[in-house]
């Protein structure tokens, strides 16, 4: 468990990051979300002691970071940035090695983790290893970047707007294999962002940041079916909405009993695929994978869609 | 290819006229009176490279040294006050005459090597000075960030990227700074010190042209030479980190 307790800085009359107390619960994704000049990127930078707080304090797993040598900590954390920050004059794999090689693990070892990751990753081990920044895509060289921030299995991993340097078309494919890789290592991510569609995709909780202090906190389906203020649904107000909640939910879900006809939709899906489906079909219902005389109905995800509403909010 | 090729046939010439400088009697001759010998022959001109080359060396080396290390730490927080006066003391070493330099210290250090050195030693500093802070000040600010993130220690951030990342910069910084040297140093002959200079200097005192011209074109020739072989050395390095 990651705690930001009462965490501040203070630039002569700027108040950048406002006392800001944040729970991070291990293994979870919390994002945070602001406009530029927000402070959400000085809030990450406080973290791992880039920046030195004016007051206040941060603890993993009960201990006060400010006991830990920065140095030490930082091994401790992984860091991931938008333009990746990759070392030109280190291969791919030796970029990965980085802190691996700090912490003085033996080559052996250091390798197969290189490997490990790489695969993971989806990159070559034996294409991609050797080449060097320059000679990588705009994809790669921010996947080398997330495997060189995971290297050394870190408490912590934070990541600054990680996908802004990437273009639309693979942003989405970076988003969606982050969040898997996220799920099968179980890593405690905090990221920052001022895509709030991207903090709903990734987020088990989202801290919307204005002016250097926290707006809201709370889940993507609290947040978007319950602003705190007019700033916040302000953030969300967009003209998918609807969709984007549909899209926490599961097939799996919402399955009621009855009869359907057409090809199944998986239970896996999102209820915001499954009423698309429907939208471009013209069907009432949809029969589900797997799932003899189970359907799901149109009626019930327009009742999950809209804003809350006595008993028809989950 | 063509560059290559050009260099490749100077280095030939010129270790042909080293060591058997008599071949090229017949191509001076014209140049001097009856009478007069057309080959220095006063020393070895092989020997006289040597030197020549030894004392640049000799001077570059430490002034390199000391260039470097005082660009490092004006550029750390600590010693960023003291970045304006380590400007002014290699920029004073530029701009104040090498000539002036000997004539100067010739009364303390007395004739011959000393002199010299101190004098090509305050030239060099200058570009390797500046060339050293520019290569950490344009230092891409993500890598910077990155190196600190990942845990490194300033001295590992030092010799493991913002050095290596600065190396182009600075050899080049030193391929001026030995160009430079090398042409300096033959007026170290004035003062007595073994260099190519004493060719040129005994051609002007016995009005002998084909001295003054193999001791020039022999340090134009050396100066080419070093420079290509640092242009080599940083194009190499470059290759490998074009994106910084």
């Amino acid at each position: 468990m990651i705690e930001l307790i009462g965490l501040s800085k203070h630039y002569d009359t700027v108040r950048a990051v406002d006392d800001v107390t944040l729970t991070i619960p291990t293994g979870t994704v919390t994002v945070i979300v602001g406009a530029s000049g927000s402070g959400k990127s000085t809030l990450l930078r406080l973290v791992n002691g880039l920046v030195t707080p004016t007051s206040g304090h941060v603890e993993i797993n009960g201990r006060d970071t400010r006991k830990i040598p920065s140095h030490d900590l930082r091994r401790r954390i992984g860091y991931a940035i938008q333009d990746h920050g990759l070392f030109p004059h280190w291969t791919a794999a030796r970029n990965i090695a980085t802190v691996p090689d700090l912490l003085g693990w033996p080559k052996a070892r250091v390798k197969q983790r290189v490997q490990e990751l790489m695969t993971l990753l989806q990159l070559d081990p034996a294409v991609i290893g050797a080449r060097y920044p320059h000679q990588l895509s705009g994809g790669q060289a921010q996947r080398v970047g997330v495997a060189r921030a995971l290297a050394a299995e870190p408490e912590l991993l934070l990541m600054d707007e990680p996908f802004g340097a990437l273009d639309p078309a693979i942003r989405a494919q970076a988003q969606s294999d982050l969040k898997a890789l996220q799920v099968r290592l179980g890593t405690t991510v905090l990221l920052i962002t001022h895509d709030m569609a991207e903090a709903i995709f990734l987020a088990d909780h989202i801290a919307v940041m204005r002016a250097g202090r926290i707006e809201q906190y709370g889940t993507p389906a609290d947040i978007l079916a319950r602003p705190a203020n007019s700033f916040v649904s302000g953030l969300v107000a967009v003209a998918d909405r609807p969709f984007r909640y549909l899209s926490l939910f599961s097939v799996a879900d919402f399955v009621e009993d009855g009869p359907a006809d057409g090809p199944p939709i998986p239970a896996d899906a999102t209820l915001s695929e499954a009423l698309a489906r429907m939208i471009w079909s013209g069907q009432d219902t949809l029969p589900v994978a797997g799932m003899a005389d189970h359907c799901i109905r149109r009626h019930s995800l327009i009742g999950v869609a809209g804003p809350p509403r006595s008993g028809a909010v989950r | 290819m063509i560059r290559r090729i050009s260099v490749a046939c100077l280095c030939i010439v010129v270790l042909a006229f080293l060591l058997m400088p008599d071949m090229f009697r017949p191509v001076l001759q014209p140049l001097v009176a009856e009478g007069m010998p057309p080959i220095y022959d006063r020393a070895n001109l092989l020997m006289l490279t040597l030197a020549h080359l030894g004392l640049v060396v000799a001077a570059i080396i430490p002034s390199a040294i000391l260039a470097v290390s005082l660009a490092i730490f004006v550029s750390r927080p600590a010693g960023s006050e003291f970045l304006p006066l380590s400007r002014a003391l290699t920029n004073f070493g530029q701009t104040f005459p090498p000539v002036a330099v000997l004539a100067l210290t010739v009364p303390l250090l007395g004739f011959g090597l000393w002199p010299t050195l101190l004098a090509l030693f305050l030239y060099g500093l200058l570009p390797i000075f500046e060339n050293t802070l520019a290569a950490f000040v344009t230092l891409s600010p993500s890598v910077r960030e990155a190196a600190a993130a990942m845990g490194m220690t300033p001295r590992q951030r030092l010799w493991r990227v913002e050095l290596p990342l600065a190396l182009p910069l600075i050899l080049e910084g030193g391929r001026i700074a030995t160009i430079i040297a090398l042409s300096t140093a033959t007026i170290g002959s004035t003062v007595a010190a073994r260099s190519l200079g004493e060719v040129i200097i005994a051609g002007l005192n016995s009005n002998n042209l084909a001295f003054i011209l193999q001791g020039g074109i022999l340090t134009a020739a050396l100066a080419l030479l070093i420079s290509e072989v640092f242009s080599f050395v940083i194009r190499r390095l470059q290759y490998t980190q074009q994106a910084r």
